[in-house]
């Protein structure tokens, strides 16, 4: 992160003010130019900061956010007790996201360093089209999709269980498929769009040590093995830090979109994303803010930790 | 030992084309599928399960979407149709504005700006705080505009586009400032007619973001005018009945069964259908858009 603001030092806090509306006055426009941005951060971003004294109360809508009773830690308690769905839904969180982030990389890479060895330019060209397409449709769509694949009646997944003299599984109520469901569906959705980072990397590898390389009489495996994927390694690590420091968030849209709001799957799917949602409705204003408090505390020390690290390995050089 | 190698490198070679083509395919063919099954009649689909092949080729299910809920498609496109425009053009004049005053290395207190907006990719108030907000203090609980504020200022695409700020030269401007142009004038004059790509790549990232919006619907609205496509889309497959409860017009449909299945395929492609056809011509923008953004200032 980079540090607030490098001014000149002032002596005076006198001086220090009048130069702080005399920048102002003198790149008025600028500073104007900026307002509407602004005030979207303040309405949405910051202004909610205020709603968060919530979590400390047992919120009703007669006494409003500061008028409720104050309960203390009450609600986060409740979150960890055993009658409340707290541990499962961190477990499902951290369960979908780390299998996201290892496919998440497998995939892309795979995808930009065979691309790389394709010489034809059409089925390049074609392949990369067909494979980016997914990032281009809504979770909604995606859903639509995988119903048309697992749906018990009409679904092709039974057809082909069926060609294979398989009993037809009844996948909407079988919760054990979903986890690996929903990490199949990011996969196939992100993969087209995270090779094209990795092929920007490659575009900029020095194409001297692939010719001393085929001089010295190395053969593709090895240009692949110990040429291209050494020089991608500070892309993926950055691109995973970035996924670590988010392994707290869960995609609300995936899951529901995928899934909805089925009941039968819930267990097995439901993110802390969702989980809050859901609480908002059945458990209340207070409870939810709590769980969403500690989500947005939690990520921000992964992030800051996943920044810090980023930082050693790349040379000062930190995530944002 | 040549030999060997030749051999080695002709396995790297076919495992790459395998392996691309395989995975290009997984890519493509639900969508075959979908638009197939769209395609299909409803009886086959019943006898014989989804195909990659239309069944009994027929337009009896978009024939049927349009005499049985015509309306409200049509209202749900519309709605999604403003949402898109009035939110893309919207969210382009706030975040160039407002990139462009960070790109200028003379303002002072750009580090600030740029530290106020960052500040909220990393932390937030989180779901509840911010409906809360959303819903007392501003009424967007079944407004239109719950659709399109929330989301009309995006601080990556921001700092896209001030990267693309960043490349044009200085002096540009300085000729400009001398001639008493302010601020700008300079941003409006200059850089924004040296930015038609970068404008239409961040222009085309908010518009795709706005077209494929269902969850703030979910949250803010109820009023089934103003469900966009997509959220119409979301209720036809969360509750299969839906569109089988609108009445059907006598004469109409006389006997034939409720297309549930075909519906939803067909539903989900007229959704999908601008960007099928515009793909080919928008795909580069967005792999451009995804390289600048890639590569590190």
């Amino acid at each position: 992160m980079r540090s607030a603001a490098n001014e000149t030092p002032a002596p005076a806090t006198a001086r220090k003010k009048n130069g702080f509306f005399r920048e102002l006055k003198k790149h008025h426009i600028l500073y104007l130019m900026s307002v509407p941005g602004l005030i979207v951060l303040l309405m949405f971003s910051y202004i909610p900061f205020s709603g968060v004294w919530m979590a400390f109360t047992d919120f009703n809508v007669v006494d409003g956010i500061f008028g409720s009773p104050f309960v203390g830690l009450d609600n986060f308690k409740y979150f960890f007790s055993s009658g409340s769905m707290g541990w499962r839904v961190t477990y499902n969180t951290l369960f979908i996201n780390f299998f996201g982030i290892i496919f998440g990389i497998l995939f892309p890479v795979a995808i930009a360093v065979f691309l790389n060895e394709i010489r034809s330019a059409a089925f390049k060209k074609l392949t990369q089209s067909m494979m980016f397409f997914p990032y281009f449709l809504s979770w909604v769509v995606v859903g639509a999709i995988i119903y048309g694949i697992f749906s018990s009646d009409v679904g092709v997944a039974n057809n082909m269980l069926a060609l294979f003299g398989m009993e037809p599984i009844s996948w909407y109520s079988e919760p054990k498929y979903w986890k690996a469901i929903v990490i199949a569906a990011n996969v196939w959705k992100w993969s087209g769009y995270s090779s094209i980072v990795y092929m920007a990397a490659m575009v900029n590898f020095d194409q001297s040590l692939y010719e001393s390389a085929k001089v010295d009489g190395a053969n593709k495996m090895q240009q692949i093995l110990r040429l291209t994927i050494p020089m991608l390694k500070p892309t993926i690590i950055v691109l995973t830090l970035l996924n670590v420091g988010r392994i707290f968030y869960g995609d609300f849209g995936m899951i529901y979109g995928i899934v909805g709001n089925n009941p039968v799957l819930g267990d097995a799917v439901t993110v802390i994303d969702t989980y809050v949602y859901q609480s908002m409705r059945t458990l209340g204003f207070s409870y939810a803010t709590a769980v969403g408090l500690m989500q947005s505390v939690l990520g921000l020390i992964l992030v800051l930790a996943a920044n810090r690290a980023a930082k050693k390995i790349n040379d000062g050089e930190g995530l944002f | 030992m040549e030999k060997n190698r030749l051999l080695s490198d002709k396995l790297v070679t076919t495992l790459a084309y395998v392996f691309i083509g395989c995975f290009a395919v997984a890519c493509l063919y639900p969508l075959l599928l979908t638009v197939s099954v769209s395609f299909s009649s409803e009886q086959a689909i019943a006898r014989n399960g989804y195909s990659i092949f239309p069944q009994d080729a027929t337009l009896d299910t978009y024939t049927y979407i349009f005499v049985n809920s015509g309306t409200k498609i049509l209202q749900s496109y519309g709605v999604t149709i403003f949402v898109t425009v009035a939110g893309t053009i919207g969210a382009l004049l706030i975040t160039s504005m407002m990139a462009f005053a960070i790109s200028i290395r003379k303002l002072r207190y750009r580090n600030v700006l740029a530290f106020i907006s960052n500040f909220t990719i990393i932390f937030s108030a989180g779901l509840i705080p911010w409906y809360m907000v959303s819903v007392n203090y501003y009424g967007l609980k079944n407004s239109i505009w719950a659709l399109i504020v929330p989301s009309i200022f995006n601080v990556w695409n921001m700092f896209l586009m001030r990267t693309y700020f960043n490349a044009i030269s200085p002096s540009l401007y300085e000729a400009a400032e001398i001639d008493g142009a302010n601020h700008f004038t300079v941003f409006w004059k200059i850089a924004l007619p040296l930015s038609k790509t970068p404008l239409l790549t961040v222009g085309l990232m908010y518009a795709l973001q706005y077209w494929n919006d269902w969850w703030h619907a979910l949250i803010f609205i109820n009023d089934k005018e103003l469900f966009p496509l997509q959220y119409y889309l979301y209720n036809i497959l969360s509750n299969v009945n839906a569109i089988s409860s609108g009445r059907i017009p006598s004469g109409a449909s006389g006997n034939i069964t409720l297309p549930a299945e075909t519906v939803k395929m067909a539903v989900t492609v007229i959704t999908i259908g601008p960007i099928i056809f515009l793909y080919p011509f928008i795909q580069r923008y967005f792999v451009q858009g995804i390289m600048t953004g890639a590569v590190k200032e």
